[in-house]
């Protein structure tokens, strides 16, 4: 295409509006793809993650007996896995994506970013059903008070603005996806390693199922770094944080801040590692 | 580069420029990585130097035909992609002002889950269709294809024949100023195959720019002008009788010879290929053969794998 010069051009704004549609209908299909020809299909989307909650639930409050101080169990459960699932599914589903669309890819000029994008903005869609089901949860929580707690716990208006950190937690997702498709076009041990190791490793180093508190009481720098320097613990812990109700505090603020912070990070390495290695994925799909 | 795109004379579509291609890649097409644990320890990892285009330069105006001819792997797939952008040269500049359509392994990509429709949505907007575009055309093109209701049905319950259909029918309803098409290209039954035919000859004659790989002579009736590609270099560019004169004679020489004597034939002298380069020329084209693919296998409709069950996890 002809170098164009103008930072904002109409043709511009055509082109990033034919790509903003592109990747709507591409979320579309992939939405309507992941419960296709199910009985009750979408309403699926709420169902999986409450199904899920209700058995993790009942199993870690018999093994762990975990007491959250602010919120009932299942709610805590459930806000860690869903924000958790939001990355997970995202990074896990773009893996093979590229090597998966070979054929297009190499035929079609795409933009090689198009299908972990969708995939990832995919994630983001099916986190927005699990969200309602968290919000139902919630509800009844609020209408049926849990009796071990200290406080009463219930959302209130400020529970808005966990919408804060998706973009980050999107952008981080991105570039790990980005870096995970172009290794795997080389490398197709990676999806073993990541899908059954990194990930279930990293879900039981996040705080989704246990509590920081047990986890570093007494504890040493090891299981500190292993909280502190792990980028998910921010993200879970900031979704908690506001579902609760504590609204934007400073702390909240610090922690949005690292969010951001590990998101523009992990999507500049992402897009640079798949934009340098253009030419080589084509050439090896 | 501004200064050198103005330079372009008003017609010219498409500038390619002394534009090189090299590939380095693992002899042994290392695939995991077990396998490059295993090499880095045993010494044995050797990479190879593929050169797939040498030094190419050639413009393409608006409205011209233009057939490119090789031998298999002689690096025409890999200047199809340059030239669209999907790879780019390693050397050189590829200048282009046209929307590129593709008219290769049609069907590719299309989700066998959705239907007809959605396909057609998504492949358009591929392709570089907007919502508007999309909304304006989808009945022509639904109707070219001939699918009619079956349009609304998933596509995995459709023949070959019938995702080559709508493929077609999608990638001719781009108002694209390229089109690229692949010489087997063959769509369904006879009638519809004939009913292509005659939709790119209307398109050719409304000056449309048409750029066609192929072997055999049955291009010349589309296209004036061919360019032959030998081994990653450009031999010959010109009237398609003339090239196809010289391709032949080369081809059946070539086959005399028995690749004693390849790529030392006819090769104009540019003043640039040193003995060196030609005596690599039989094994280089026994590493390009095996390693590029091959661009016959375009003709048949391909689904692309779409795992349903790593979708949820």
């Amino acid at each position: 295409m002809l170098p164009d010069n103008k930072l904002f051009s109409k043709k511009r704004l055509h082109d990033f509006q034919q790509k903003g549609y592109l990747l709507t209908l591409l979320v579309k299909r992939n939405v309507k793809n992941q419960y296709y020809r199910s009985f009750l299909g979408v309403l699926w989307t709420v169902l999986n993650p409450l199904l899920n909650m209700a058995v993790t639930a009942l199993i870690f409050s018999i093994l762990l007996r975990e007491t959250p101080e602010s919120m009932p169990y299942t709610v805590y459960i459930l806000s860690g896995t869903i924000i958790f699932n939001l990355m997970r599914t995202a990074t896990a589903s773009s893996t093979s994506i590229l090597v998966d669309y070979s054929s297009m890819l190499q035929k079609t000029k795409v933009s090689l970013g198009l299908f972990p994008t969708a995939n990832t903005f995919s994630a983001l869609a099916t986190f927005f059903f699990s969200f309602i089901a968290l919000i139902l949860v919630s509800i009844y929580y609020a209408i049926v008070p849990d009796k071990s707690l200290a406080q009463r716990f219930f959302l209130n208006w400020q529970t808005i603005f966990v919408l804060l950190e998706l973009p980050a937690l999107v952008l981080f997702s991105l570039g790990i996806s980005y870096f995970l498709t172009t290794l795997f076009v080389f490398f197709r041990d990676i999806k073993h390693l990541y899908e059954s190791f990194i990930l279930t490793l990293w879900s039981y180093l996040t705080p989704v199922f246990f509590t920081t508190k047990t986890f570093l009481d007494g504890a040493g720098s090891l299981r500190r770094f292993v909280i502190y320097g792990n980028p998910m613990y921010y993200f879970v812990n900031y979704f908690r944080d506001l579902i609760i109700g504590h609204g934007l505090s400073s702390s909240a603020w610090m922690q949005l801040l690292i969010c951001y912070g590990w998101g523009i990070a992990s999507f500049l390495v992402g897009f640079t590692v798949l934009h340098l290695s253009k030419n080589k994925i084509i050439a090896h799909l | 580069m501004e200064k050198k795109s103005m330079q372009l004379s008003n017609n010219c579509l498409l500038d390619v420029q002394n534009v090189s291609m090299r590939f380095s890649r693992y002899a042994s097409g290392i695939l995991s990585l077990k396998e490059l644990f295993v090499g880095l320890f045993t010494g044995k990892l050797k990479r190879d130097k593929i050169v797939s285009l040498q030094d190419i330069s050639f413009q393409i105006h608006e409205g011209e035909a233009v057939a490119i001819l090789g031998h298999n792997g002689a690096g025409k797939s890999t200047l199809l992609k340059v030239v669209s952008g999907i790879l780019t040269p390693t050397k050189g500049r590829v200048t282009c002002r046209a929307k590129i359509a593709p008219l290769l392994n049609l069907g590719a990509g299309f989700d066998p889950n959705a239907t007809g429709l959605e396909n057609l949505f998504i492949n358009g907007a591929i392709l570089g269709m907007s919502r508007k575009e999309l909304l304006a055309k989808k009945d022509k093109i639904i109707e070219f294809s001939e699918l009619g209701d079956f349009i609304n049905d998933p596509v995995k319950s459709y023949s070959s024949g019938m995702v080559a259909r709508l493929g077609f029918s999608i990638a001719v309803h781009y108002d694209a100023d390229i089109l690229i098409v692949d010489e087997v290209l063959s769509v369904g039954d006879v009638a519809f195959n004939n009913k292509c035919n005659a939709k790119m000859q209307e398109l050719r004659k409304q000056g449309l720019t048409f750029l066609v790989v192929s072997h055999s002579e049955s291009v010349k009736e589309l296209c004036s002008r061919s360019l032959w590609l030998n081994h990653g270099k450009l031999v010959a560019d010109g009237d398609t009788e003339e090239v196809f004169k010289l391709y032949n004679r080369y081809m059946q020489e070539e086959f005399k010879n028995n690749n004693s004597n390849v790529g030392g034939l006819l090769v104009p002298a540019k003043g640039n290929i040193d003995n060196k380069q030609l005596k690599d020329v039989p094994n280089f084209l026994a590493t390009v053969q095996e390693d590029s693919p091959v661009i016959e296998e375009f003709g048949g409709v391909s689904f692309d794998r779409v795992d349903e069950d790593k979708k949820d996890s």
